[in-house]
C-alpha cells in the first residue's frame, strides 16, 4: 500500500492546491464515493455528542467510521490515506434542517423559485424532485461545514413533503439521504392585527374568520385523511391523502411551522386529537410553555438565532438566549437558518447560542446531532461515532466562530468533496488582475 | 308661577325668538318678524370660565346677551324663567370639527401609480394641496350632527374638510339650524393643514418627509409667486397666499409630529395652532418650549381585554403605560403653563367628551382650565372672544343650562341656547316634585316617595311594612303610574300644585275615585358619592424614550479609567493589551499605560476588550413614516433630518450591539434620493438632539434595479428609468438642471428665483458641501456614475453595498471614492449574482477606504460580526478588519477627527466588551456615547425586571376596569414595519 502524507499548514497553502486547477464560473465536479480508506491523525474531535478528545485520530472506509483512538487506542489499521491534522479539528458536517436550498436560486426571479405550489392544501408536493443539485449556491453553504440539508416547501396550509439530502450530488437520486421524509404545516396565523385607515372592527373581523376557517380546513383534511388511511387500498386514488397516510402510522414525520404562543398550543392539542407526533419549527414563544412541550416530548426546530426579539418588551437578546432555555428544561431541539445563500451562516447561529449560555459542544449538538435525532436518521449519521457515516469536516479552527472558521476538507459518507465555488473562483480571478495574488 | 306656563305654553308652540331666515328672503306666508327678550333667573352663572355669579339673572334678546349679573333689571316685556339654582355656562367651541362638510370619496384603488395630476387644469401640480377648497362654499347645515354636538354642550364648531396637507380654509358657524346665513359667524376663519396626503390619488408625496418637503416647497413657491408677480396662473398658489392672512391650524398625529411642524413653522415665521395627538406629555418639555398653541383630543385609550395573557403579551408595555398616562396630559399642559383647547375630534361617540373631560380632571386637570379650553382659549385662538366663549353683554346668547356642576358625574345638561334658539337636550320639571306624600286607599293610608335624580325620578310606594316600587313618569306636570295592592291594581293619573299631586285612580272595572297626594316631608338624598373613584391610584410615571428600556432619569457623562484592558485603538499603537482608557467629560482623555485620574471612577478591565464605538454606514432605523419617498425618481428635497424617530426600540438594541453611531438613509427607490441623517445613539434624548452635530451633509443615490422598479411587480412600469440606460439620464438632466438654476441665483438684480429645495441639494453637492452615498451593484453603473461625476467636477464619496465593487475597484481607486459594502450577502436579486465575500476583502486590498454596513436592524448589532467576515473571506487581520465598521466608515462619512479610534481627544465612544470583538462569542457589556453609558448588560436584567412588574401592575388596573365594562376589546397586534433600503409601498419583498 502506498501511503500518502498530506501537510495542511496554511490556509493560502490550502486554497492554491485544491483551488487553481478549477478557476472557472462553474460548480466542481461531484466527489466519487470512497473507495480508498482515510486516517487522520492528531485531531481534536468534537463528536456532535457534547464530548471533544484532544489529541485524537479517526478513520473511515466505504464511508463509514471504523477507527476513532479514544475508543480503540491501538490499531493496526493499513490506511491509504494518511492526514497529519495536528492543531486542526474534526466536527461531524452540520445538518441544516428547514432549508429551500436547490429550491430557490435568485430570490427576485419567479423563474428560480420553486419552493412555493400555489393553493393551500398539498401535501403531495414533493420537495425532492425539484432539488436542483447544480445550484450554485450550494457549494457555498458547504464552503463552511454545511453537508446535509432538509429540503423543505413553504406557503400554505399543508406545503408539501420535504426530503434529507447530501450537498454534494449528479442528481436528486443521487443527493437523498431520506426521502419525503415529513410533510410540513404552516399553522394558521392566529395573531390579530390593526389595520391602517381601515374599518377595523370590519377588519378583526375578518381575520377571526379567517382564523377560523383556515382551522376548520386543517380539521377537515386531516379528518379525511385519517379515514382515507384506514382503507389501505382505495377504490379512489387521492395523491394528497396518500401523501398523509404515513403521517398516522409515525413512518412519516409531521412538521408544523408555528411561533406564536396560541399556534403552539393550538398545534399540541391538533397532535392530541390525532395521536400524530409532531415536530414544531420556529417555537419562539416556546418559553411561555415549557412544561407542555416537555410534557408532549415536542422537539423544536428553532429558526435563525440571529433574529430580533418579537416584541418591544423583549430581552434585546431573546432569540440568542432560547436554545439554552430549552436546553435547560430537556427538551430536544436544533438551530436551524431558514433560507437559502444564507444556510452558510448556519455554524454561527450554533456559535450565538454558545455565546448566550450553550457550551460550545451542545451549541454543535444543536446543528448536527440533534437535528439528525429530529429526522430520525441519528443512527447513521450526526455524530463522530464508530458505524456511522463518515460525514465529517477537518477545519482549522473553531467552526461556529465566523474569524477562525475555515473548512480544510470535507467528507460526505467518505467521498472527498471539492469545496470550491463559484465565488472563490472570482476572488481569484480578481485578486490576479489587480495583481494581488499569482 | 303664572309666567313659567305662559312660557312653556309658548315654547311649545314655536314662539321662539326671532330667527329663521334674512328679512330680505322671501317668506310663504306671513313675516315671522319678531323681537322676544328672556330673563334666566336664580341660576349659578358662569360669566367666563373664573367668573361665577350666584343667584344671578341673563337676559337675551333674540341671539345676543344683553345684560347678566346679580343685580341687573329685567325689562317689563321679558320672559321670566325661574332657574331654581341651575347652571349656566358659555356653551362650548370645537374648533376641530368637519360639522357640516361632507367627507370625501375615499380614492378609488386605481390599477396603476399616478404621478401627474387627475385633471388638466390651473391648480397647482399636487392634489394634496388643496388650498382652494373653501369650507363655507361647501357647509350645508347637518340638524342630526347639529344635534349630536349640541348635546355634547358645543354651540361654536370650526369646520374643515379633514383631507389633504393643504385643506383650504375653515368656516366658524353656530349650532343651531335654522338658519345657516346666519350661523356662519365667518367664512375664513382659519387655514388648516396636516401631513397627511388624504384622498390625492398622487403618488407623491408617499412619505412623511416628502409631506414635509411639499409643505416647505410650496411656501416657498407662494413667496416667489408673490414677489415675481408671475403671470402664469397657478390658482392653488393664489389661494395659499390669501391663507395665510388667517390663523393657521395643522394636525398633528403624534408628539414628534407636533416638533416637526412647529419647525416648520418657525422657517417660515408661523405661529401654528396644532391640534395634537394626546401624548405630548411624553415629551412636555419640548412641547413647552414652542411658541404654538393647542389643541387637546380627549379620546384616550381604552382599556383592553387582558384576560387571556397569551392576548396580553401582545401589548407593549408603552402601549400599557400610554393607557395610563394619556388622561394625564391636559394636566401635564395645565402644569406647564401651556394654553390649550379642547376638541372632541377622535371620540367614536362624541357625547362622551364631558365623561373624558371629567377623566382628565380625576387625572389632575382643574375644572377652570377644562371650563377655559372648552370656552375662553378658543375664542381667543379664533379672535371671537368678543362673540364666544363668555356671556357678557353684546356676545352670542350661546349657553347651557345644567343641573350643576357639568364636570360632575351626575351632572345633566337640560338646555343648550345657540344663538338664542332653545334646544332642549334633556327635559327637565319646573318644579323639583321629590318628597314624602300620603294618600287615602280603601281607608288605608299609603306613603308615595319620590327620589333618585331630577331627571330620573324613582318612585316607591309603602304601605305598612311593605314597600314596592312603582313605575311611574312625570312628565309636563303630569304623574301617570300603576299601584299594585292586594286586592286589586288601580291606574293613576295626577296633576301636580301647591306641593300636592290631585287626580284620579281607575279600576280595571273602568270606575274611577278621586286621588289626592299631599306633601309631607322633603327628600333627603342618599348619599351615593363612589369614595373608591375619587380615590386615583398611583400611576407610573413618563420614560424617555417613551419606549421599552426608557429611563425617568437618562444617564449622565462618566469619568472613568479603564485598567488592563485589551485596547483596539485603530492608531499606530495597534492592540494595546494591558492597557488603560480614561475618559471624562465625554471625551477621551488617555490611551495607554498607568494612566490614573484622582476624580475617576476606576474600573478594572482585566481580561476585556474595548474598541471605539461601531459606525453603520447605511442603516434605516430610527425613521418615521417611510425611508422611500420613491414617487419621484428625483427627491434630493427630502430630508431623512426631518423624520428622526428618536424612539425606536432598534436604537437601543443596536447600542446593545455596540453601535454608537449610523448613517440613516434614504431608501433606494429612486436615483437621486433623500438626504441622509447621521446620528449618535443617544438613547432617551430627543430626535435634535441624536443628529451628530456639524458632521458634512450627504446624500443617497441608488441605482439598478431598484431605481428601475425591477421587482416591484408589474403595475411599476411607467416611471422612468425602467433601464440603467435612463438612471445615467436622470442624472445628466439633474445637474444640467442644478447647475443652470445656480447660474440664475447667482446672477444679481432681476427676477426673484424660486427657491427649488430640490435643486438646492445638488447645488451643494456640485459645490462638494454635500457628499454622496450611492447604492449600487453593478460594474457598469458604478463606472457611469463615476463618469457623471467628473464630467460635472465632482467625486461620489461612497458607493454603498457596491457588491460588484471588487470588479472596478481599480477605478474607484483612481476615482478617489471609498466602498461600504455587505459581508455576504447575495443570490437576492439578479444584480447581486456575482456578488462575493471576498469583496470587502478585495477592495481594502487595492486601497479603497472599506466599510461593512447592515442596512438591517438585525445585522447592525452584530457588525462585529461582520467584520470577522473578512478575515475568514479574504485573509484579512483581525486589526483591519475591526476598522470595517469603526475607523473607515467614520472615515468615509468625514467624522474621523471625532469617532472611529481610541485617541485621547476624541470622543468617548467606545464600547466594552467581554471578548475579542471579532469572535462570535463575545458581546458587549457597556456602551457607551459621549462617555454617557447607554446600554449596560447588567442593567438591563434590572430594567426587564423592572418593566415586567410595571406591566403587571398596569395590567392588573385594566382588569379592575374590566369589571365595571364588560364590552372590553381583545388588543390586536401592530405590525412593525422593518425598514429595508427598497422597501416601497406594495413591495413583493423585504430584502435589501
Amino acid at each position: 500500500m502506498k501511503k500518502k502524507y498530506l501537510i495542511l499548514s496554511t490556509r493560502c497553502a490550502l486554497f492554491i492546491l485544491f483551488f487553481i486547477p478549477f478557476t472557472q464560473a462553474q460548480n466542481p465536479t461531484p466527489a466519487p464515493p470512497q473507495h480508498k480508506s482515510i486516517f487522520i491523525k492528531n485531531a481534536t474531535i468534537h463528536n456532535g455528542q457534547g464530548a471533544v478528545y484532544p489529541n485524537s485520530s479517526i478513520g473511515f472506509a466505504k464511508g463509514k467510521i471504523i477507527y476513532l483512538s479514544y475508543e480503540s487506542p491501538n490499531q493496526s489499521m493499513v490506511w491509504d490515506t494518511i492526514i497529519e491534522a495536528g492543531n486542526k479539528h474534526i466536527y461531524p458536517g452540520l445538518i441544516a434542517l428547514n432549508t429551500q436550498i436547490g429550491l430557490a436560486e435568485i430570490e427576485a426571479i419567479r423563474a428560480m423559485n420553486d419552493f412555493a405550489e400555489v393553493g393551500n392544501v398539498n401535501p403531495g408536493s414533493r420537495s425532492l424532485i425539484a432539488y436542483n443539485t447544480d445550484s450554485k449556491v450550494t457549494p457555498t453553504v458547504r464552503f463552511n461545514g454545511v453537508l446535509s440539508a432538509q429540503i423543505c416547501p413553504q406557503g400554505g396550509l399543508l406545503s408539501g413533503t420535504s426530503s434529507l439530502v447530501n450537498l454534494d450530488a449528479w442528481n436528486w437520486e443521487d443527493a437523498v439521504y431520506k426521502a419525503d421524509e415529513g410533510l410540513h404545516i404552516n399553522w394558521p396565523s392566529m395573531r390579530v392585527y390593526f389595520g391602517n385607515n381601515a374599518d377595523q372592527e370590519e377588519f378583526e373581523k375578518k381575520q377571526n374568520e379567517r382564523i377560523t376557517k383556515e382551522l376548520n380546513q386543517l380539521d377537515l383534511v386531516f379528518s379525511e385523511a385519517y379515514a382515507y388511511s384506514l382503507n389501505t387500498n382505495p377504490e379512489i386514488k387521492n395523491l394528497n391523502y396518500e401523501a398523509m397516510r404515513n403521517i398516522f402510522n409515525g413512518t412519516r414525520k409531521l412538521y408544523i411551522h408555528a411561533d406564536y404562543v396560541k399556534e403552539i398550543v393550538a398545534a399540541i392539542n391538533f397532535s392530541q386529537k390525532y395521536r400524530i407526533k409532531i415536530v414544531l419549527v420556529g417555537g419562539a414563544d416556546a418559553p411561555m410553555v415549557l412544561d407542555l412541550l416537555k410534557e408532549n416530548n415536542i422537539p423544536i426546530i428553532l429558526k435563525r438565532t440571529h433574529e430580533l426579539p418579537q416584541r418591544d418588551d423583549d430581552a434585546v437578546d431573546s432569540f440568542y438566549r432560547l436554545p439554552k432555555l430549552l436546553y435547560d428544561a430537556g427538551i430536544l431541539y436544533a438551530i436551524s437558518c431558514e433560507g437559502f445563500w444564507q444556510v452558510r451562516n448556519l455554524p454561527f447561529m450554533a456559535g450565538t447560542a454558545a455565546a448566550y449560555g450553550l457550551s460550545k459542544e451542545e451549541a454543535l449538538r444543536a446543528v448536527t446531532l440533534n437535528p439528525a435525532q429530529i429526522t430520525g436518521v441519528d443512527s447513521q449519521t450526526g455524530s463522530i461515532m464508530l458505524g456511522k457515516d463518515a460525514t465529517l469536516l477537518l477545519t482549522t479552527g473553531d467552526l461556529l466562530d465566523m474569524k477562525s472558521n475555515n473548512v480544510l476538507k470535507a467528507y460526505i459518507q467518505g467521498r472527498d468533496i471539492n469545496l470550491d465555488n463559484v465565488q472563490h473562483q472570482l476572488y481569484l480571478k480578481y485578486m490576479r488582475k489587480y495583481k494581488l495574488i499569482k | 308661577m303664572k309666567n313659567y306656563f305662559l312660557l312653556i305654553g309658548l315654547l311649545f308652540l314655536g314662539l321662539v325668538p326671532k330667527l329663521w331666515a334674512q328679512e330680505y328672503f322671501p317668506v310663504n306666508g306671513i313675516s315671522q318678524e319678531k323681537q322676544i327678550t328672556i330673563a334666566f333667573t336664580n341660576a349659578r352663572i358662569f360669566i367666563d370660565y373664573k367668573t361665577i355669579l350666584d343667584q344671578a339673572t341673563l337676559i337675551i334678546r333674540d341671539d345676543k346677551v344683553t345684560d347678566v349679573g346679580t343685580t341687573v333689571s329685567i325689562p317689563a316685556d321679558a320672559l321670566v324663567i325661574d332657574l331654581n339654582g341651575k347652571y349656566i355656562y358659555p356653551s362650548f367651541i370645537d374648533m376641530y370639527s368637519d360639522y357640516g362638510i361632507a367627507a370625501t370619496e375615499k380614492p378609488v384603488r386605481k390599477d396603476y401609480p399616478q404621478y401627474e395630476k387627475s385633471a388638466q387644469n390651473a391648480l397647482g401640480w399636487n392634489e394634496a394641496i388643496k388650498s382652494d377648497y373653501d369650507a363655507a362654499l361647501h357647509f350645508v347645515v347637518d340638524s342630526k350632527n347639529a344635534d349630536l354636538l349640541r348635546k355634547t354642550g358645543f354651540g361654536v364648531v370650526m369646520s374643515h374638510q379633514k383631507d389633504g396637507i393643504c385643506r383650504g380654509s375653515a368656516t366658524l358657524i353656530t349650532l343651531q339650524d335654522k338658519n345657516p346665513n346666519k350661523a356662519m359667524l365667518k367664512n375664513q376663519a382659519a387655514a388648516c393643514y396636516s401631513f397627511n396626503k388624504g384622498s390625492s390619488p398622487q403618488q407623491y408625496p408617499g412619505s412623511l418627509m416628502g409631506a414635509i418637503a411639499l409643505v416647505r416647497q410650496t411656501y416657498y413657491d407662494a413667496r416667489w409667486y408673490e414677489a415675481a408677480k408671475i403671470k402664469e396662473k397657478n390658482i392653488s398658489l393664489e389661494h395659499w397666499i390669501a391663507l395665510q392672512k388667517l390663523p393657521q391650524l395643522f394636525e398633528s398625529d403624534d408628539k414628534l409630529n407636533t416638533l416637526r411642524i412647529a419647525k416648520i413653522g418657525e422657517e417660515f415665521g408661523v405661529q401654528y395652532i396644532i391640534k395634537t395627538s394626546g401624548n405630548e406629555y411624553q415629551q412636555i418639555e419640548e412641547i413647552k418650549k414652542l411658541k404654538s398653541k393647542f389643541i387637546l383630543p380627549v379620546n384616550f385609550p381604552e382599556a383592553w381585554d387582558l384576560s387571556n395573557p397569551y392576548d396580553a403579551i401582545n401589548v407593549s408595555l408603552t402601549a400599557l403605560k400610554n393607557w395610563e398616562l394619556a388622561p394625564q396630559n391636559p394636566a401635564y399642559f395645565e402644569r406647564s403653563g401651556i394654553d390649550f383647547s379642547f376638541t372632541a375630534d377622535g371620540l367614536k361617540d362624541k357625547s362622551t367628551m364631558l365623561t373624558q373631560i371629567q377623566k382628565a380632571i380625576k387625572n389632575g386637570l382643574s375644572e377652570q382650565q377644562a371650563l377655559k379650553a372648552l370656552t375662553e382659549t378658543p375664542a381667543s385662538f379664533l379672535q371671537i372672544s368678543d362673540k364666544a366663549g363668555a356671556l357678557r353683554k353684546g356676545m352670542l346668547a350661546n349657553f347651557i343650562i345644567s343641573s350643576g356642576n357639568i364636570f360632575e358625574k351626575d351632572n345633566i345638561i337640560f338646555e343648550n341656547w345657540v344663538q338664542g334658539i332653545k334646544y332642549i337636550v334633556n327635559n327637565y320639571n319646573p318644579h323639583d316634585v321629590r318628597g314624602k306624600y300620603n294618600f287615602q286607599l280603601q281607608n288605608n293610608t299609603y306613603n308615595l316617595q319620590i327620589g333618585g335624580r331630577s331627571d330620573a325620578l324613582e318612585f316607591e310606594v309603602f304601605h305598612d311594612t311593605s314597600k314596592q316600587k312603582v313605575n311611574a313618569l312625570f312628565q309636563r306636570n303630569e304623574l301617570v303610574f300603576q299601584l299594585e295592592t292586594n286586592l286589586k291594581s288601580y291606574s293613576c293619573i295626577a296633576y301636580y300644585q301647591n306641593k300636592k299631586f290631585t287626580g284620579t285612580m281607575q279600576l280595571p272595572d273602568g270606575t274611577s275615585q278621586p286621588f289626592t297626594a299631599a306633601f309631607i316631608a322633603p327628600f333627603v338624598a342618599k348619599d351615593t358619592k363612589d369614595t373608591t373613584e375619587k380615590k386615583l391610584t398611583p400611576s407610573g410615571k413618563v420614560v424617555y424614550p417613551f419606549a421599552a428600556f426608557g429611563t425617568t432619569v437618562l444617564p449622565v457623562s462618566e469619568e472613568i479609567v479603564f485598567k488592563n484592558a485589551t485596547l483596539w485603538t485603530n492608531e499606530k499603537e495597534g492592540i494595546i493589551t494591558q492597557g488603560d482608557l480614561w475618559i471624562k467629560n465625554g471625551k477621551i482623555m488617555g490611551v495607554g499605560k498607568n494612566l490614573t485620574s484622582p476624580s475617576a471612577q476606576v474600573v478594572d478591565a482585566t481580561g476585556k476588550h474595548i474598541t471605539p464605538g461601531i459606525v453603520d454606514e447605511h442603516s434605516h432605523i430610527a425613521v418615521t413614516g417611510a425611508v422611500n419617498e420613491g414617487a419621484h425618481s428625483v427627491t434630493s428635497e427630502v430630508r431623512i433630518g426631518d423624520v428622526i424617530d428618536s424612539e425606536d426600540i432598534n436604537i437601543y438594541r443596536q447600542l446593545a450591539g455596540g453601535v454608537t453611531t449610523s448613517q440613516i438613509l434614504h431608501g433606494s427607490a429612486n436615483a437621486i434620493g433623500g438626504q441622509a441623517q447621521l446620528i449618535k445613539l443617544r438613547w432617551g434624548k430627543n430626535p435634535e438632539q441624536l443628529k451628530f452635530e456639524g458632521a458634512d451633509p450627504f446624500i443617497k443615490f441608488a441605482l439598478g434595479e431598484n431605481v428601475k422598479q425591477t421587482n416591484w411587480g408589474d403595475k411599476y412600469k411607467i416611471r422612468y428609468p425602467q433601464t440603467r440606460m435612463g438612471v445615467e439620464q436622470i442624472y445628466m438632466d439633474a445637474f444640467t438642471r442644478a447647475k443652470a438654476y445656480e447660474q440664475k441665483t447667482l446672477k444679481k438684480g432681476g427676477e426673484p428665483v424660486r427657491k427649488d429645495l430640490q435643486l438646492d441639494a445638488l447645488v451643494e453637492i456640485l459645490n462638494k458641501k454635500r457628499f454622496i452615498t450611492c447604492h449600487s451593484y453593478q460594474q457598469s453603473e458604478i463606472n457611469m456614475l463615476m463618469h457623471v461625476a467628473d464630467t460635472f467636477h465632482f467625486k461620489i464619496n461612497t458607493f454603498t453595498h457596491i457588491l460588484e465593487g471588487y470588479k472596478v475597484a481599480d477605478k474607484m481607486k483612481q476615482h478617489g471614492c471609498g466602498a461600504s459594502t455587505f459581508a455576504d450577502w447575495w443570490a437576492y436579486k439578479y444584480e447581486v449574482i456575482e456578488a462575493i465575500p471576498y469583496n470587502g476583502a478585495i477592495m481594502n486590498n487595492v486601497g479603497l477606504i472599506t466599510a461593512f454596513n447592515s442596512d438591517d436592524p438585525e445585522m447592525a448589532r452584530r457588525l462585529n460580526q461582520e467584520a470577522a467576515k473578512a478575515i475568514k473571506y479574504g485573509n484579512l487581520s483581525e486589526e483591519e478588519a475591526l476598522k470595517l465598521v469603526t475607523l473607515n466608515p467614520a472615515k468615509l462619512l468625514h467624522i474621523d477627527n471625532r469617532v472611529g479610534s481610541l485617541k485621547a481627544g476624541k470622543d468617548a465612544d467606545l464600547v466594552l466588551w467581554n471578548d475579542n470583538p471579532l469572535s462570535i462569542y463575545a458581546k458587549p457589556l457597556k456602551t457607551y456615547v459621549d462617555g454617557i453609558c447607554y446600554f449596560d448588560i447588567n442593567r438591563e436584567e434590572q430594567q426587564l425586571k423592572e418593566m415586567k412588574e410595571e406591566r403587571y401592575r398596569i395590567i392588573k388596573k385594566m382588569q379592575e376596569e374590566k369589571s365595571k365594562n364588560s364590552l372590553l376589546k381583545k388588543p390586536v397586534l401592530k405590525r412593525k414595519k422593518i425598514q429595508h433600503c427598497n422597501e416601497y409601498e406594495l413591495m413583493p419583498f423585504e430584502v435589501e
